[in-house]
């Protein structure tokens, strides 16, 4: 039971590589984050009036920073998205349509959030589908786990924070804010749990998450 | 409205609270540093299992005592409108808020050190120690038996003496602060599912960072294991929390500038370090990765005690400071 840790040869993947630039670009909003609280910090104690004067600004610039973050996030998870249903090549072409879509949008109306919004509505609509051909059991889809119900929660969990992201990005002062957010909290909410605990709701029990990832590194 | 009556009958709790606070307060601070004690001394270990029930049961005691004042509070806390006379509602104040929330966290941490059962042994230690501290801090710091909800009490207090002076724009100004905080932040749903969301998850992060400082100290992977198995349990109500404050936050800070403040800042970091070290992790077994997964889950962890100490030091929406 007490096993050292083992280790296995790192392979730099196409998964890995996606893997590797969510992570960093988590971790770079984490410090913009961090870096944000300090500066508010030291502002607000050390510039009188800076809550009225100073802070729209700073929330001009904390946004002008996350900004591309955000974007290069929507992308890396709009390349894990439509990974589960085309091939390398078609994979690039599609991403790279769906960013271009984006961008057109954006020009079109001027708008960053326009741009952004109907960036992930493609990205949604995709998820969808690969949810769909997930619970149908259908073979496209590729994961890095295991276990059908794990795959689905994976699938769903992703879908809602696709569908929280355009509640963010869009839909803030729409009638459409209350229902879409609170759709995006149930698939992302239930989709945790499947991909955590798949396990213990599947009637013929499947390969336990951690079993699967050590099958990975196998 | 019965300005000097209210008045009187919060005076009245308040001071039984305290009688009957201040002997729990130094029971859970006696049992707090045998707990300590029995965690870093080795010898003394075997008891170490007995010595946290005992913690439980008198949190436990200590929480329903404070369940008692709450309700009275309740009962006196009228708000009233000084333009009609008519009562709009009464104040519930929820059970983890201001000086209760390091008891929360306290006790759920320990509910959970009673409770685990995966390396209990070796972990046993380590989230005993943190439940003696968070016990301590509660006691020493927060205050909740001898100086309960000081915000709370302080814009009561101040309404009530506004009311006092009956109608004119004193009064008016106070009793819609008042009814602000009644229906947007005591009263409101999100107050009772959105704290205990965190609290739970806060608790189950702290055994998690006790597993993981483990596995870096002996390099076991079944100690990984267990310090994923808790965080995946902290990770589900941080994530369902932390989303359901979101519709709340546009609803009660409207016009107020709270995107990008620095509370909401630091919840944002360590959602987003968690989120991280659960992909990470997908990659475990690659070389050199696992200390990778280890740096992230540690640093996680200390956001998260910079993240619940940000609301007493940053000023900002969401923050007491």
């Amino acid at each position: 039971m007490n096993a050292r840790m083992q280790e296995t040869p790192l392979r730099r993947t196409w998964d890995f590589s996606l893997t590797v630039a969510t992570v960093a670009l988590f971790g770079s909003l984490g410090v913009q984050s961090f870096l944000g609280t300090l500066y508010s910090w030291w502002a607000l104690r050390t510039l009188p009036g800076w809550e009225q004067a100073g802070y729209p600004g700073f929330v001009a610039v904390m946004n002008a920073v996350a900004a591309p973050q955000v974007v290069a996030l929507v992308v890396v998870m709009g390349l894990c998205v439509p990974k589960r249903l085309f091939s390398r090549r078609a994979l690039i072409g599609v991403s790279g349509g769906m960013l271009l879509l984006g961008v057109v949008a954006g020009v079109l109306t001027d708008s960053l959030a326009i741009g952004l919004a109907a960036y992930l509505a493609l990205a949604a609509f995709i998820q969808i589908a690969v949810v769909a051909l997930t619970v149908a059991g259908a073979r496209g889809p590729s994961y890095l786990t295991e276990g059908r119900l794990t795959k689905t929660g994976s699938g769903l969990l992703h879908l809602g924070f696709v569908l929280f992201a355009i509640v963010v990005v869009a839909l803030q002062r729409s009638s459409w804010m209350l229902p879409v957010f609170w759709t995006a909290a149930a698939l992302t909410i239930g989709g945790t749990v499947l991909s955590f605990y798949a396990g213990r709701f599947a009637v013929r029990r499947l390969v336990p998450v951690e079993s699967a990832e050590e099958s990975l590194a196998d | 409205m019965d300005v000097s009556g209210t008045a009187n009958t919060i005076g009245d709790v308040l001071d039984t609270l305290a009688v009957i606070g201040r002997p729990v307060q130094a029971g859970l601070l006696a049992v707090s540093v045998i707990v300590a004690l029995m965690s870093i001394v080795p010898a003394l270990r075997r008891w170490l299992g007995l010595a946290v029930g005992g913690l439980v049961l008198l949190l436990l005691a200590g929480e329903g005592v404070l369940a008692w004042f709450h309700w009275r509070l309740y009962e006196a806390a009228a708000v009233v409108s000084p333009e009609t006379g008519q009562v709009t509602g009464h104040v519930t104040v929820p059970l983890w808020v201001e000086s209760e929330k390091l008891y929360v966290w306290a006790f759920i941490v320990a509910v959970m050190a009673l409770l685990m059962r995966r390396h209990r042994e070796e972990l046993l230690p380590g989230v005993a120690l943190t439940a003696a501290a968070l016990t301590a801090g509660a006691v020493l710091w927060g205050r909740p038996f001898t100086e309960p909800l000081p915000q709370f009490l302080g814009q009561y207090g101040g309404y009530l003496q506004a009311m006092a002076t009956g109608l004119n724009q004193g009064s008016f100004a106070a009793y819609q602060g008042m009814e602000a905080s009644r229906q947007f932040y005591y009263n409101t749903w999100y107050m009772w599912v959105h704290p205990p969301l965190l609290f739970v998850s806060y608790g189950a992060f702290a055994v998690s960072f006790v597993a993981t400082l483990h596995m870096v100290r002996t390099r076991f992977s079944a100690f990984e294991s267990t310090a994923y198995r808790w965080a995946r349990l902290g990770y589900l109500p941080l994530t369902a929390g932390m989303l359901l404050g979101f519709p709340w936050a546009i609803l009660a800070w409207s016009g107020e500038s709270w995107w990008w403040s620095g509370k909401v800042n630091m919840s944002i970091m360590m959602w987003l370090l968690y989120t991280a070290y659960l992909h990470a992790r997908l990659y475990l077994r690659r070389r050199g990765i696992w200390r990778w997964v280890a740096a992230l889950a540690i640093l996680s962890f200390v956001v998260l005690v910079l993240t619940y100490l940000a609301t007493y030091i940053v000023p900002g929406a969401h923050s007491y400071a």
